[in-house]
């Protein structure tokens, strides 16, 4: 009967926990975008003349294939992180891509037209060194790997290994490239570093050692990029010191040394300091490579070859020229040079590989983005036309991770940004009002007041409302002209100037700030990016913080962000100012940061221009403030003595707490010591500076409150156990006043192990961890309450909190390993919350923090029923209709953004990994908006009817009276 | 229609009247005029200002007095009467708060206002008695009992806001004296 009594309770809950969106929904209001990542790899499928695939493999271990005449995703395979599922190679040939993973760990054959897997090997251990394609009288049939000290040999349609051979002498030579010519033999090269080059021999039926032969060469120290085969089994190696090429046939056995040829016998010269590549090309496995090749020289020159008779004929000089490629269609190989045409725009043409010709009519204009990186790969797909003659198409990736594809003479296909595959952090900004509003607001503002007399000012207001008539008839135009248009070509034209910020402030400006340095302005409503900037000399290492310092709310002043770019290795930081909304720098002079800056502090304190002061630490904890205008030093004065700051040195366990002087020195005032040798501070967070708290307690049964314990100022910080022993291990939550430094609460979690997953906010911190004795994710949620009685309703100050707070604590199972978790967050904070939890899976879970509630009962009582407190389970339940991106998973979910937006039933979330989703939640449903499939057809009908139905009948009712009147 | 005083109008010929257009007859005997009140006792005529009925005594005796005390005390007593049948509602109604049980209440708790709202009238009423102060208490303490129950009963069904839960959402968020800031060494 109880447990009936319970899942009563538990469905009834739901009826109104359940926040799904209907199917006419879908997209509505939500949008995902898929990104790939930097391109390691990419062929063009050039099986079929007509064939629109591109497959890519990529830094961040996924292999997926685009449609080149659009940029879509025709399917993408997402592996595991880390090294583990790494993509060590690419091969293509006919529909078969074969893929080499996790550093030689596995074989894949991958089916191009569907991405269907063919079959997968598992290879010996060992670490990847190369892999190519092996061919037997025109056919293509094997694949052959190299591994540190072995080499096998798969058949190419099964994908078992034919056979495995271990490399002679594999501790003292490093094997390194693998060359097949399609003569029944496999070559393996490896080098001795500056002693010899040892060429090993393989016969391709049964793996027998043919032949052995080591060469002299002292100059050399690796094969790669230095060496390619060229001809029919011409090794051909380039050294900068002694500035020559060395040639070597494979095949010949009496030849012992490597043939010098100056490179000054060919008027060349490698530039200092620059390693000089060779790049050849076999358009076909089964035969031996093509007699040309490209040198390059220095970072803006290449030269092609070509190697006949064992002399070596330059066939065309590229100088200056960016990058060179090979592409092959049918019997023709061409190549692409690009080089600069002025500042802003490079050229592309295609020449005839073989004589090193230019082909007429074949310019591309490239032009490169002002704001972005220069191009760095360069990816060409030829094909034959119909005249015979060969065309062909570019991909261009840029030092940003621009993916740009381009066709004659220059027209951008697609372009794709995959600099958002890594998104650091992120900040949602207001959009600035219409120009007419604003103006407006600036007519009317103070300054004009006083300027002008009553008579302007009539004058303009007139004027402005006739502005304001004139947009408001245009609007009314536009919708007219979008309404006869059809549906689909009506969106997707979204520019800067049109923006505005909506009724409800549910369009805002996404702010990301990317991994490789670009920072990305985008419309959260389409998902188009409205402006991008890349920065330049950005360490891959870097930490970045954004920080909005004033907000799109005081017109004239521009809104402004900054961005703090810490270098790790050399501590140092830099700001970079911009206006977010168009993505201008700002001209405001920065503070130099001659010191290594570890934190930044953004005070409520403005200056005159609205702007919010941020004050950075440095090593030496003193203090830069930004602004630094005097008006601004004045008022830190003033407000020096409530201003404290915490650091957490997670290295040497410590938290230490500081006041500002009035000089902008600062004094110690606490330190916690968290021992080092026994746990470790993994995380610690504040609450959310933009955060509101409608409700001061909670109403208990007996309709007493229940005050909560809401400090501003408390620290949560999560410890994990240094002892991974899944017996000892342990996690540990401290919460702890960053004034004052004391410990208000703290709780052991022992036989669990990270990753801890938390959110602080209100008066409730939630942490996820894994419990290593019962093998589960488990949720646990501390919840601090003042009591019955409010000790000060007035002011909050940490100096002065004389009684410790109520702690209440609940844990639950949770089914899944989860990957990020963030509390959503609105206007007011009347609506309540929900915890968006983002799965492995790519889900993103809406979970009622109702039931992360440590007051659920045991037993069911009258009280806790009339608290609507759901009776306490062990098990958290996950429900697909909560799943707030249905079937739009976003890959690899790293961080979820939440805020909030004009109405209070809505906030606004952006979930980011691999991929972007951006949606809108209502965790108390959209009590504040009418709902979208509100009939207003159906009740202005019935209104009017009930209004000309009283008319008529108050009419006829008058004629009745009268008629009996004279009756 | 019926015309007022001795005539009567027949705009409509009937079967019987086809000869006219329209008759006026003085004679108020005549049977065919339709719905004459004073037709019913006959063909009598009575003079202006006879009554058939007897007039009453109208001069004022002790026992009308007496009456007169005792209506008094009626309408004094009125609103306490009430209340044993209240406290009945109120005790089949129940504590939840739904449409039948709130209409209840407010009328429980508009009856006495609006009594007390009309005191004067009420005391017009009793001026003849000679116990009139007494019986106006009595008649306000019976309606103050009755808004008092009315009370208990709001209170009792928690409409009153009377717990500090019911000033919950008034509290404004308290002011935070000091700022911090901070986090893990970048």
């Amino acid at each position: 009967m109880a447990w009936l009594v319970v899942r009563l309770a538990i469905s009834v809950s739901l009826l109104y926990a359940a926040s799904a969106v209907f199917e006419d929904q879908v997209g509505k209001f939500d949008w995902r975008q898929q990104f790939i990542g930097k391109v390691r790899f990419a062929l063009f499928d050039t099986h079929s003349q007509a064939s629109k695939k591109l497959l890519v493999a990529t830094d961040k271990n996924v292999f997926a294939s685009l449609n080149s005449r659009t940029g879509d995703l025709f399917w993408r395979h997402v592996d595991k992180t880390g090294p583990e599922g790494h993509i060590d190679a690419l091969l293509m040939y006919g529909q078969d891509a074969v893929v080499v993973v996790g550093n030689g760990r596995l074989l894949r054959s991958w089916e191009t037209t569907v991405g269907g897997l063919k079959w997968e090997t598992v290879l010996d251990t060992g670490s990847f060194q190369a892999a190519a394609l092996v061919g037997v009288q025109d056919l293509v049939k094997y694949v052959a790997v190299l591994k540190k000290s072995a080499i096998s040999l798969h058949d190419l349609s099964s994908g078992s290994q034919i056979w495995v051979e271990n490399l002679p002498d594999s501790d003292s030579v490093q094997y390194q490239t693998i060359y097949s010519g399609g003569n029944g033999v496999v070559f393996v090269l490896g080098v001795v570093p500056n002693s010899h080059i040892v060429i090993v021999e393989y016969k391709i039926e049964d793996g027998e050692i043919m032949n052995k032969k080591s060469v002299e060469a002292v100059w050399m120290s690796s094969l790669e990029s230095s060496c390619a085969v060229v001809s029919s089994g011409i090794l051909l190696c380039v050294d900068q010191i002694t500035q020559s090429l060395y040639t070597l046939p494979l095949q010949s056995a009496e030849q012992t040394e490597m043939r010098q040829i100056h490179l000054q016998m060919l008027d060349l010269e490698v530039v200092s300091g620059f390693r000089p590549v060779l790049t050849s090309t076999q358009p076909n496995p089964a035969q031996p490579p093509l007699s040309e090749f490209f040198l390059q020289l220095s970072p803006d020159h290449h030269i092609l070859l070509q190697f006949i008779d064992g002399l070596i004929a330059p066939l065309r000089d590229f100088n200056p020229s960016y990058l060179a490629a090979f592409a092959t269609s049918g019997e023709r190989t061409v190549a692409a040079v690009m080089s600069p045409k002025n500042d802003t725009a490079c050229s592309i043409n295609l020449f005839s590989a073989d004589t090193g010709r230019r082909h007429l009519d074949t310019t591309i204009i490239y032009h490169m983005d002002p704001n972005g990186g220069k191009p760095n790969r360069l990816y060409v797909h030829a094909f034959l036309k119909k005249d015979d003659s060969v065309g062909y198409r570019v991909m261009v990736q840029t030092e940003d991770l621009t993916l740009t594809f381009l066709q004659q003479p220059g027209r951008v296909v697609w372009m794709r940004e995959e600099a958002l595959a890594d998104v650091v952090t992120m900040e949602m900004v207001d959009l600035p009002f219409t120009g007419t509003q604003a103006e407006l607001e600036g007519e009317f503002g103070k300054k004009a007041a006083i300027q002008d007399g009553l008579l302007p000012m009539v004058l303009k207001r007139l004027s402005s409302q006739f502005i304001l008539l004139q947009a408001w008839l245009a609007h009314l135009w536009k919708l007219f002209y979008d309404a006869r248009k059809p549906h689909s070509s009506v969106k997707n034209d979204v520019t800067i100037d049109i923006l505005s910020r909506d009724e409800f402030n549910l369009q805002k400006m996404m702010l990301m700030v990317t991994a490789s340095g670009k920072l990305f302005g985008i419309d959260s409503k389409s998902g188009t990016i409205l402006w991008k900037q890349y920065l330049e000399n950005i360490q891959p290492n870097s930490v970045f913080k954004l920080i909005v310092q004033r907000t799109t709310a005081h017109f004239p002043h521009p809104p402004q962000c900054t961005l703090l770019i810490k270098n790790k290795d050399t501590g140092l930081g830099s700001l970079y100012v911009f206006n977010p909304i168009f993505g201008k720098k700002s001209q405001i002079s920065v503070p130099a940061l001659p010191r290594p800056v570890i934190q930044t502090l953004l005070l409520p304190v403005i200056d005159q221009d609205y702007a919010k002061v941020l004050l950075l630490i440095d090593d030496q904890y003193k203090v830069t403030a930004f602004p630094s205008t005097k008006n601004v030093l004045q008022q830190l004065q003033d407000t020096a003595s409530s201003i404290f700051f915490y650091l957490v040195d997670s290295s040497q366990g410590k938290l230490s707490g500081f006041r500002l002087r009035k000089d902008l020195s600062t004094e110690l005032i606490w330190e916690v010591v968290i021992p080092t040798e026994v746990q470790e501070i993994v995380a610690v967070k504040g609450k959310r500076a933009n955060e509101h708290v409608h409700s001061q307690g909670r109403v208990m049964g007996d309709r007493s409150v229940l005050y909560k314990y809401l400090n501003p100022n408390l620290l949560a910080v999560i410890t994990e156990s240094t002892d991974t022993h899944q017996e000892r291990s342990f996690v540990g939550i401290f919460l702890i006043d960053g004034v004052t430094g004391r410990i208000v609460h703290e709780a052991v979690q022992r036989k669990a192990r990270g990753p801890v997953h938390f959110v602080h906010s209100e008066n409730w911190v939630v942490y996820v961890y894994w419990n290593s004795k019962f093998r589960r994710n488990e949720f646990s949620v501390l919840e601090l309450f003042e009591g019955a009685e409010l000790y000060n309703s007035t002011v909050f100050s940490s100096l002065d909190r004389p009684y410790a707070p109520q702690v209440l604590q609940q844990s639950y199972i949770f089914p899944a390993p989860i990957n990020t978790l963030e509390a959503t967050l609105t206007e007011k904070g009347i609506t309540s919350r929900h915890l968006l939890v983002g799965l492995p899976s790519g889900n993103i879970l809406s979970l009622p923090k109702m039931f992360l509630d440590p007051r659920r009962p045991e037993l069911v009582s009258e009280q806790s029923r009339e608290e609507n407190l759901i009776p306490y389970a062990p098990e958290m339940p996950i429900r697909e209709e909560w799943f707030i991106n249905y079937n739009q998973t976003v890959s690899r979910v790293r961080g979820i953004y939440t805020a909030p937006s004009g109405l209070e039933s809505t906030c606004l979330v952006v979930a980011y990994g691999l991929d972007i989703y951006q949606t809108r939640v209502f965790p108390s449903k959209q009590f504040d908006v009418l709902k979208d499939d509100y009939d207003y057809i159906l009740i202005s009908s019935v209104l009017f009817g009930l209004f000309f139905a009283t008319m008529i009948s108050k009419r006829l009712a008058e004629v009745k009276l009268l008629n009996r009147a004279w009756r | 229609m019926t015309s007022p005083g001795g005539g009567a109008l027949a705009a409509r010929g009937g079967a019987t009247v086809k000869r006219m257009k329209w008759s006026l007859e003085l004679s108020l005997g005549n049977s065919r005029n339709r719905g004459d009140r004073q037709s019913k006792d006959g063909d009598v005529m009575y003079p202006v200002g006879y009554s058939d009925k007897p007039v009453p005594d109208t001069s004022v005796q002790e026992a009308d007095r007496n009456l007169v005390e005792k209506r008094c005390w009626d309408v004094a007593l009125g609103p306490l009467k009430q209340i044993p049948m209240n406290l009945f509602i109120m005790y089949m109604s129940g504590n939840t708060i739904s449409i039948f049980p709130i209409m209840m209440v407010c009328m429980m708790a508009w009856r006495p206002i609006q009594a007390l709202m009309s005191m004067s009238a009420t005391f017009k009423l009793l001026e003849s008695s000679s116990q009139q102060w007494l019986q106006g208490l009595v008649y306000l303490i019976g309606n103050l009992l009755g808004s008092a129950l009315a009370i208990y009963k709001c209170q009792s069904m928690g409409l009153l806001p009377t717990h500090s839960s019911d000033w919950l959402a008034f509290i404004e968020p308290p002011q935070r004296l000091e700022i911090m800031g901070g986090g893990m060494v970048m």
